[in-house]
């Protein structure tokens, strides 16, 4: 009887010994494995060389055939493995658990690469072959956290902006684009005066009831906002932000929106644009991917345009997301690593005019030629990214779940001051997960 | 698999629990004539096997559980720090914590409910063992072999606006239905118990038949001889000799349900409005969200939570399987 108490002590102390009292998301914290310096040449052999790409739903058609293309010419194979959404929630309970891919796409914002813990986990892309090819204005806008490079990015940033159908401004009326805010809700209460749906909005699906918040922020965000939020100096609670979140509840409780708010989905959206069932739709670059799936570039061109918008003006707010970046991981596979390193020479070196041209993208590299075959609302788009401000992922020190508390509001399950209460909440927890000071 | 494994583990013995003092005094009987316990039929190393994969899969884990809620385990930096009690306070403070937790019990007593209605209902209709029978009996208990997200994708199908569902009703009254299922902030979370308790009533309906074959013929020719009707010979002799079975069923059904997850994110993911959010839901979310401590904390708390459920109701039917 003793001995099997002995017996289950000892095998208890291994199994806690065994199991060690370490994050199992740290495995390879050694040295850097293929320093920052050595850049492979973009078609060195790399038979017997597999690497693996982490992509969402709506990204896992961007690398397709840029990976074919580099295989054919370096030997290696290249698997693109599709994340289920959430993707971000996703990858992150993977790579908390051990789990990495060779290159992921991955949100290149300062916020985005704290969550993925990128000084543990990801390759240092400083003194990259491409970085000098981008075009000055994309340079440095984003995938920099505490100044080392860890994402590249491959297509324009995403703007939150005004999609509109340029069909029902005519019939309605509207003839030059609103030049601010104000002048947007004019426009929409014209609109509902003739009958139409001003807005629609994708409250089932919750991840775009965020922008309309943001884009209402441009202005105070160039004056430093998010500066001020992240030091505590400033709440979701404060006039500002809250009162961002009154006036979208405002507009919804006036009517300007679609009916079936609650529940619209992503799909719903799109379709009701593309058919005039509504005018206009505030949202980011992968609805107009969603277009692109669904019609040809002339008929886009002939009914979809694009505006910035802000209290003060056209001012677009700027938020990359997943499908525009890539992140490397740190394997501890030398071989690996510097193959994912090189595919992304190729990719934003020789190859990245086939790129642009089988995407049908605009370019963000000097010297490489956008096709003229990119729908204007795309390119009007990527135009407003010069004078456009960071959105709160850009700007913020963590990302709170704003999206999913205003999508509640949305449902009548809180207020405005119970949306920001609760994101606000959030924010603190995660500055203070982080270890920001003043949390 | 998780699901199975809760719903297995507090299995009573069920031959135990049958009504009447014999066995049970037989039983006693036998434990004393083994009298004195020294000598075990097995080398007690026998034991070895199985409690390892305890240890490692069972009570290691568990330890984390607790030691990790004390700590800042995020996936924002590497080291784990131990911060006292701030993890509690910071779930308590912020009501989300509580209104799910309110969630998750009116979801976990109406599964139980509606399962254990089923299931009866089910076993006293198939009681008899006819080849019919035979065959609708399995074809009720595919939905517990299948995968609960198959599950829940299937009616998230079914209960979209212009789903199957809303396409038969509107053929049935001649009118437009196009009644949002997953929609409702009052409803759904009763659709999705119904959901959850149709994907497991096999299981129920499997132990009440067992519990209906354990009832000696002889009772209930008794029964008919003394001219009792269909409803006394339920009321009065089948349901007290079910007791064991319910007393499984509710506790499985109850405390199994305190831990879903799966039709619940397939179907609606927690919304609309966080008014179907379960708590597993919330810690998905916190743990997606980077904040490992915090998710390990509220496991921690539905683990209490689920505790102090469960002692109490087996208690309490316990004593009920004794006082019929």
């Amino acid at each position: 009887m003793r001995d099997t108490r002995k017996t289950v002590i000892a095998l208890a102390a291994v199994g806690l010994l065994a199991a060690g009292c370490s994050d199992p998301g740290a495995a390879s914290s050694g040295p850097q494995t293929g320093a920052a310096a050595a850049w492979p040449q973009e078609t060195a052999r790399l038979d017997g060389v597999t690497l693996t790409i982490w992509a969402a739903q709506n990204s896992n058609t961007v690398a397709k055939q840029t990976a074919e293309d580099f295989g054919a010419k370096t030997g290696a194979k290249i698997d693109i493995v599709t994340v289920p959404d959430p993707y971000e929630q996703s990858v992150q309970t993977k790579v908390a658990s051990g789990d990495k891919p060779d290159l992921a796409f991955w949100q290149p914002t300062a916020s985005q690469l704290t969550a993925i813990n990128a000084k543990q986990n990801l390759v240092s892309l400083d003194g990259a072959p491409f970085i000098d090819a981008y075009k000055p204005a994309l340079k440095d806008v984003t995938g920099i956290l505490d100044g080392t490079r860890y994402a590249a990015l491959v297509t324009v940033p995403a703007v939150e902006g005004v999609w509109y159908n340029k069909e029902v401004f005519a019939k309605d009326g509207i003839n030059a684009t609103p030049k601010n805010l104000d002048e947007m809700l004019a426009a929409a209460r014209a609109i509902k005066g003739k009958g139409g749906t001003p807005f629609y909005e994708m409250g089932g699906e919750k991840w775009a009831t965020q922008w309309w918040v943001q884009v209402q922020l441009a202005d105070a965000a160039r004056k430093g906002l998010w500066d001020r939020v992240n030091q505590g100096q400033e709440k979701f609670t404060d006039p500002t932000i809250l009162g961002a979140i009154k006036k979208y509840k405002s507009l919804v409780d006036e009517g300007l929106f679609n009916n079936n708010i609650t529940s619209a989905t992503f799909a719903d959206q799109g379709k009701a644009l593309l058919s005039g069932e509504a005018a206009m739709v505030i949202q980011v670059n992968t609805f107009f991917s969603q277009l692109q799936a669904q019609s040809k570039t002339d008929e886009l061109n002939a009914k979809i345009g694009f505006f910035p918008i802000s209290p003060s003006g056209n001012v677009g707010t700027f938020i990359p997301d997943q499908s525009n970046a890539l992140i490397a991981f740190k394997t501890g596979d030398a071989k690996r690593e510097s193959a994912a390193k090189q595919f992304l020479t190729y990719w934003l070196g020789s190859g990245y005019s086939d790129f642009v041209k089988t995407t049908n993208t605009v370019s963000i590299e000097e010297g490489v030629e956008t096709p003229a075959t990119v729908p204007s609302a795309l390119q009007a788009n990527a135009d407003s990214i010069g004078d456009s401000v960071g959105s709160m992922q850009v700007s913020a020190i963590v990302n709170p779940d704003l999206y999913l508390n205003l999508a509640n509001m949305l449902a009548g399950q809180a207020t405005p001051e119970k949306v920001a209460e609760a994101t606000q909440a959030q924010f603190s927890q995660l500055a203070q997960a982080i270890g920001a000071p003043g949390f | 698999m998780k699901d199975v494994i809760t719903r297995t583990a507090p299995t009573p013995p069920v031959s135990d629990g049958v009504p009447g003092e014999t066995p049970r005094r037989a039983g006693a009987a036998a434990g004393r004539r083994a009298g004195s316990r020294s000598k075990p039929a097995q080398p007690i190393a026998f034991l070895v096997p199985a409690i390892l994969v305890m240890v490692v899969f069972f009570i290691v884990p568990s330890v984390y559980n607790l030691v990790y809620a004390f700590t800042d385990w995020s996936s924002f930096k590497s080291s784990i720090n131990p911060v006292g009690l701030r993890n509690f306070a910071n779930i308590f403070n912020n009501g989300t914590l509580l209104g799910d937790l309110k969630v998750n019990v009116i979801y976990a007593v109406l599964v139980a409910i509606f399962q254990n209605v089923f299931g009866l209902a089910l076993a006293l209709l198939l009681e008899a063992d006819t080849k019919l029978n035979r065959f609708a009996r399995t074809m009720f208990f595919i939905p517990v072999l299948l995968s609960a997200l198959a599950v829940g994708y299937i009616f998230q199908a079914l209960l979209k606006p212009t789903g199957t569902l809303n396409t038969f009703l509107s053929w049935m009254t001649g009118a437009d239905v196009d009644y949002a299922w997953l929609n409702d902030t009052t409803w759904t979370l009763l659709w999705l118990t119904v959901i959850h308790a149709w994907k497991w009533m096999g299981l129920a309906m499997l132990i009440y038949l067992a519990g209906l074959k354990t009832i000696s013929a002889d009772v209930l020719e008794a029964c008919r001889l003394d001219g009792a009707s269909r409803w006394q010979t339920f009321r009065h002799v089948k349901l007290p000799f079910l007791a064991p079975a319910l007393t499984f069923n509710v506790a499985t059904a109850l405390l199994g349900s305190m831990n879903s997850f799966d039709i619940v994110q397939a179907t609606t993911g927690g919304g609309p409005g966080q008014t179907t959010e379960i708590l597993n839901i919330f810690i998905y979310r916190t743990f997606g969200q980077g904040l490992f401590a915090q998710a390990t904390t509220m496991s921690l708390v539905l683990v209490i939570v689920i505790s102090l459920m469960a002692f109490p109701t087996i208690i309490l039917l316990r004593r009920r399987e004794r006082a019929l």
